[in-house]
């Protein structure tokens, strides 16, 4: 595996488990019925 | 209106959405899309397509969804309708009803072959299939494809496909909470608790025959993800990625109107709408982009690989797949969580695609939700025979290409169209905007105006030009398909001609919505 395809793949997962993280922090903030 | 069904929690919403986002693209289709189309530099027009259509498309049908379960809708069809007051309004939309209920045809029975696969890698049956030819011909003869000495007939397929259906009859009878809603809250949890087990195994896999160390797992991971810059200059690669994010999200089906539709008109839809966003890229991403074809090099190497690749997803799944598991530690229980993984993925979309046509025959004929079940699930048995039965002619392919590629693009042009110029950006904004527990950027207003519709119709228009007329004059058919080929366009054509007069039958009292009812 190259430098730039470790990067681009820590780059995309980061990005994917910042917007899940986000998302359900603000769900958790939420009420759920 | 007050006896709609509605969600139990909020969770349950996501998890059932993601449910139907999450499905065999998301571990077959997409590491092969990547390898296919530049590696990692295949994210830059994939994350592209997600914020130009992806995220957008998703927040417009989950408020379309919304605003048609307010005025009692729970399909696309009536929710166009709704938007705008034209005769061919409620034709577009029954396309909403049109894709879900054809692509069902083939997925279940799809479905069923990873519950199948799930069992036989259990009871060893493939045990001793150790090349991809070997455990090609085992699947061929399990498909009916070819006659050989692994099946003798279609039983084992049959019987897949009759408790796959039934464990779909048995949910959608539950209903939205206690059918589709518990499915999804068992099924997505161990769905990601198999898949992050394989993620673990794969990486850990080393270097599985040290006299060949390139192969190896890191050179599996280069094969998904070195960046291959000169891609980007190539249209069929951006259009690659758009088509990706068109498939995983299950953009432009009618079945994300159809889930949202059993909300409350001021829950939130704009963090729903990035939770499963996110929830599907986490599956196909992550774990998708990771399990099978980073085992497949440390296996096969890179030229093999390529050749899986090359056959498509099928072929990484259930030929390639089971040999790699058979070659390491508990190789048949490994195997086993693979096709339970795919199934759980498979079974979940299924249910969602036979909903929206549910929500029709309750909500417009006044159906029992127990007969409307009864009645679909004959249906969808009956229309599925010559899915099974023509398949070696490509009938399932020839339903997949149409529908499954085409049909949803159209439909996703003209409900973006309808809904940014005909509704009103305005509306459709604050239609996006009420309730939401997060506050969408206002650049997508933009994009929703702009941006997508160009996007889609440029994907239309290179389609029309370079793939169309090939496809239409059936070049590469050999003579003895070409029968079953145009009994497929034929059965498209039916079930479309079907739905439309179903939809016109039950519109007598559908009414658009006034500038005054303006959310």
């Amino acid at each position: 595996m190259t430098t730039g395809g470790l990067i681009f793949m820590a780059l995309s997962w980061a990005v994917i488990i910042g917007l899940n993280a986000f998302c359900f922090y603000r769900l958790g903030n939420d009420s759920d019925g | 209106m007050s006896t709609r069904q509605r969600w139990a929690t909020k969770t349950g919403l996501i998890l059932a959405l993601a449910g139907n986002a999450i499905g065999l693209g998301n571990f077959l289709r997409f590491p092969v899309q990547a390898a296919q189309n530049g590696g990692g530099a295949f994210m830059i027009p994939y994350f592209f397509a997600l914020l130009v259509i992806g995220i957008p498309m998703m927040w417009i049908e989950c408020s379309i969804g919304r605003l048609g379960g307010k005025h009692g809708h729970g399909h696309a069809a009536g929710m166009i309708a709704l938007l705008w007051d034209h005769p061919a309004a409620k034709y577009i939309g029954a396309l909403g009803l049109f894709i879900p209920f054809t692509i069902v045809l083939y997925y279940s029975y799809i479905t069923s072959w990873c519950l199948a696969f799930s069992v036989f890698s259990l009871l060893g049956s493939y045990e001793g299939l150790i090349t991809r030819s070997d455990m090609g011909a085992f699947l061929k003869g399990f498909q009916g494809v070819a006659t050989n000495e692994h099946f003798r007939s279609l039983a084992a397929a049959y019987t897949a496909y009759l408790a796959t259906l039934g464990l779909t009859v048995a949910v959608l009878i539950g209903g939205v909470a206690k059918g589709i809603e518990r499915l999804a809250k068992t099924a997505i949890p161990l769905l990601f608790a198999l898949g992050a087990v394989l993620v673990v195994r794969v990486l850990t896999l080393g270097t599985p025959d040290p006299t060949i160390p390139e192969q190896n797992v890191s050179n599996g991971l280069g094969f998904v993800w070195n960046p291959d810059f000169t891609s980007l200059g190539d249209a069929s690669v951006w259009i690659a990625a758009a088509g990706q994010i068109f498939f995983t999200l299950s953009i432009g089906w009618g079945i994300i109107h159809t889930y949202v539709s059993y909300l409350h008109e001021d829950d939130d839809i704009a963090l729903t709408g990035m939770a499963t966003v996110g929830l599907n890229e986490l599956a196909e991403v992550v774990l998708g982009g990771t399990i099978a074809l980073t085992a497949a090099v440390a296996f096969f190497g890179i030229p093999g690989t390529e050749d899986i690749a090359r056959g498509g997803g099928f072929d990484l799944g259930f030929q390639a797949m089971p040999v790699i598991f058979q070659q390491v530690p508990a190789g048949n229980l490994l195997g086993a969580l693979w096709f339970a993984l795919l199934f759980f993925g498979g079974i979940t979309s299924a249910v969602a695609m036979a909903q929206p046509m549910i929500a029709l025959l309750e909500e417009s004929w006044g159906f029992s939700r127990r007969r409307a079940v009864g009645m679909l699930a004959a249906i969808m048995f009956v229309l599925t025979q010559p899915v099974i039965f023509g398949q070696r002619f490509g009938v399932l392919d020839e339903l997949d290409y149409w529908v499954g590629a085409v049909a949803l693009v159209i439909f996703a042009l003209c409900e973006i169209v309808i809904f940014g110029w005909v509704f009103g950006l305005d509306r459709g904004w604050r239609e996006i905007e009420r309730g939401a527990a997060i506050q969408p950027p206002r650049f997508f207003r933009i994009v929703i105006k702009f941006v997508t519709p160009t996007f889609l119709a440029v994907i239309l228009g290179w389609w029309a030009v370079t793939e169309f007329p090939a496809k239409l004059a059936m070049e590469g058919v050999v003579t003895e398909a070409r029968p079953y080929i145009i009994g497929a366009r034929v059965m498209i054509l039916a079930l479309l001609l079907g739905v439309f007069a179903l939809v016109r039958a039950a519109s007598s009292g559908w009414t658009a919505l006034g500038r005054e009812d303006s959310p």
